[in-house]
């Protein structure tokens, strides 16, 4: 009786364990690419607090939504879709009403203000899961919400993207005016969504090629001085400037290191270009390449020990890999056309380059063994990519072809996504060539 | 004379005692008359409705697709592009299906099935069963309850005829697949891969939270991308919740699944 019952309770135990195993598994390998929606609500605040704080609270919540939308990853909700309101919303949001109007996540905040100081407390909710997923108290200066604002969006993007975000970073670029045999050139510099901007020459003479330092908020670029090119270091903070160099002969394209202590670049000496590296610090150049062809463009990876650059001496311009020493030097561009300014990724996965191919020219990129290659947009006249710090877009620039008489003439800065669809023109005051996109400000 | 009229009577009876025995007419029909077998020929949006139970239940099924319909108001377009090449796969399966299916009605048709005796149960009247456990209450042994829990956990095994169809699995992985934003900066990694097991009422509704499986690993500080991408898997149930379910009779089958969000194409590039 006793050993009958045990083999029926074994059986039945047989029975669940092969229920159990029964699970049906479904394997989702494709999702909606849609850009996610979400909620940015304006910031709630004390009345009392200071005479512009609804201002304030309006704008923060706008500077928001706008970088997360120009990621192209992400649609800002409009706030007359909103069915909570701010007042009841910061002691705890009702996530069915969120749901309703399909928003993904919520972005939520408080502002107050002692002592001068603006304290900026956030909360990023998940709305289908009911929970908070990200918190953060920021404390600045009330003149400096625009730049809490981007930090703000960048921990946002973070958390729901898994990528750093890229919205407190800075653009360097030349900003140009004047016809086009007599341009007067300016070295200028705006935060990532066009405001900040200020110029940082004055134009008296030709700059070229401004490049970020990885790690400081120091550029370097090359400016002419007595019909000599000289590279040149400036501090932004302190407007610090110094030569790094007189050298013989033309230089081009200076290029930091990703530890900011070389800068990288090439030399015309007697006709013939080549790549060298300077130490900051000793001054010490070493040339790297010793070609008879035209070596230029040199750019690091972001471990410091490859090094990207272009050469014709293959009778064509492209695109090599070497080591840091300058050895295994191997051309790694195989598609037809010319192609030129190599630029490794921060991500160290891709080099953007610019194409010239049938008179068109396009801005791609392709795998570091040349590999891959994509070509993100097309056009009549545009080249210099540069990476946002994350890897994930590029901001160029573009010119538009003058006509018969000279007029019609203009170039402007454009940023396009590794999708390729996200393409986006960059406001700037005047004509604006040869960008350079800063890391995340520290 | 007397005599003759009873061997009659006798002769007679014993002739409606065979045709009674005998005549297929006086023979219980059902044992007789083949059981219907359900042939599915409809289209992959059809198949995923819940199908009619009772006019009650349609009624609430109902008020719950309006209610859906009312949260979706807002919802941004969803990708044409795979619901189209879904679509056009699951085309091409169905008509192969429905050749196959108008064969296997056709056999269906032709060959007398035995009714089988688990079906008779599922005949009973409700109530007649509660009857039937009351009157059984006071005189079953503890060996005769064991046999009854044998019986309902074999009833409830899914058999293979229980098992999802390809297309249902499709259009449960189509729901998935529109509900969830991959985030698309997640590093390519040969292992992010989220497991997530669901169980599901009849309606298709989340019966419990959904239970990422690799937990572990999502509250780990230094798997802030497997985070990520769980937490939108997660987000992706809740969002397709409730689903809309498949067959109702083989709701055994598809009662718990194993979701696996698999990005790893996309994010290779």
């Amino acid at each position: 009786m006793i050993k009958k019952t045990i083999q029926k309770i074994f059986f039945i135990y047989l029975v669940i364990i092969t229920n159990a195993s029964a699970l049906i598994e479904i394997d989702i390998t494709e999702g909606n690419r849609e850009p996610l929606p979400i909620a940015v609500t304006n910031f709630f605040y004390a009345e009392d607090a200071i005479k512009d704080i609804d201002q304030i609270s309006i704008d923060v919540s706008k500077v928001i939504s706008a970088d997360l939308e120009r990621s192209g990853l992400f649609k800002s909700i409009d706030q007359e879709a909103f069915i909570q309101k701010t007042a009841s919303m910061h002691i705890r949001p009702r996530h069915e009403d969120w749901r309703l109007i399909n928003a993904q996540a919520l972005v939520t905040g408080e502002l107050e203000v002692d002592n001068d100081k603006l304290r900026v407390e956030f909360r990023l909710w998940d709305t289908f899961a009911e929970k908070e997923i990200e918190a953060l108290v920021l404390i600045t200066t009330i003149d400096n919400w625009r730049r809490i604002s981007h930090m703000i969006a960048d921990k946002i993007y973070e958390r729901l993207t898994g990528e750093e975000g890229y919205f407190d970073t800075r653009i360097l670029y030349v900003s140009e005016n004047g016809p086009k045999n007599n341009r007067i050139k300016k070295l200028a510099i705006m935060d990532q969504d066009s405001f900040n901007h200020r110029y940082l020459t004055s134009g008296k003479e030709l700059v070229l090629t401004p490049r970020f330092n990885p790690v400081k908020q120091e550029i370097t670029y090359l400016s002419y001085f007595k019909n000599l090119p000289r590279v040149y270091l400036l501090d932004i903070q302190t407007g610090i400037q110094e030569v790094v160099g007189d050298f013989p002969g033309m230089t081009f394209a200076p290029r930091f290191s990703p530890d900011g202590e070389k800068i990288i670049m090439s030399l015309a000496r007697d006709g013939n270009s080549d790549i060298y590296v300077m130490d900051i610090k000793s001054r010490v150049v070493e040339r790297l390449t010793d070609s008879p062809a035209i070596d230029t463009s040199p750019s690091y990876s972001p471990d410091g020990k490859k090094i990207t650059f272009n050469s014709d001496r293959g009778g064509s311009q492209q695109i090599y890999v070497m080591d840091n020493k300058g050895r295994n030097q191997t051309r790694i561009s195989r598609g037809t056309g010319n192609y030129a300014t190599p630029v490794w990724s921060p991500r160290g996965d891709l080099i953007a380059f610019t194409k010239n191919f049938q008179g068109r020219y396009f801005i791609g990129v392709m795998r570091t063994d040349g590999t891959g290659e994509r070509l993100l947009t097309e056009n009549w006249y545009q080249e210099a990519p540069s990476w946002s710090s994350n890897g994930r877009v590029l901001i160029f620039y573009r010119e538009t072809k003058a006509d018969d008489t000279g007029k019609g003439h203009s170039s402007s800065l454009w940023s396009i996504d590794l999708t390729g669809f996200n393409e986006r023109k960059i406001e700037t005051p005047e004509d604006a060539s040869d960008p350079s996109w800063s890391r995340l400000i520290q | 004379m007397r005599s003759s009229i009873l061997s009659s009577i006798v002769l007679h009876l014993a002739i409606m005692m065979i045709a009674i025995v005998s005549l297929p007419i006086f023979n219980n029909p059902d044992l007789e008359i083949p059981p219907i077998v359900q042939v599915e020929l409809i289209e992959i949006s059809e198949k995923t409705n819940v199908p009619k139970v009772s006019k009650k239940k349609d009624k609430k099924e109902e008020k719950k697709i309006e209610e859906k319909e009312v949260e979706k108001i807002n919802q941004p377009v969803m990708k044409p592009k795979v619901e189209k090449s879904n679509e056009k796969v699951k085309d091409a399966s169905d008509k192969d299906e429905i050749v196959k299916n108008k064969v296997e009605q056709k056999m269906f048709e032709n060959i007398p099935i035995k009714k089988p005796v688990i079906k008779k149960k599922d005949k009973f009247d409700p109530l007649k069963i509660a009857e039937l456990i009351d009157k059984s209450k006071d005189t079953k042994t503890v060996e005769e309850d064991i046999e009854d829990l044998e019986y309902d956990a074999l009833d409830s095994t899914p058999s293979l005829d229980n098992k999802l169809t390809l297309s249902e699995e499709d259009a449960i992985r189509a729901q998935f697949m529109q509900c969830w934003s991959i985030p698309i900066g997640i590093p390519f990694d040969d292992t992010m891969i989220v497991k997530i097991k669901i169980s599901l009422n009849i309606d298709g509704s989340l019966l419990e939270p959904p239970e990422v499986l690799q937990h572990e690993r999502m509250n780990k500080p230094s798997e802030k991308y497997f985070r990520t991408l769980a937490e939108s898997a997660l987000r992706a149930v809740r969002r397709c919740d409730p689903i809309k379910a498949p067959d109702i009779n083989r709701y055994e089958s598809w009662k718990r699944i194993q979701l696996n969000f698999d990005p790893r194409e996309i994010l290779r590039g």
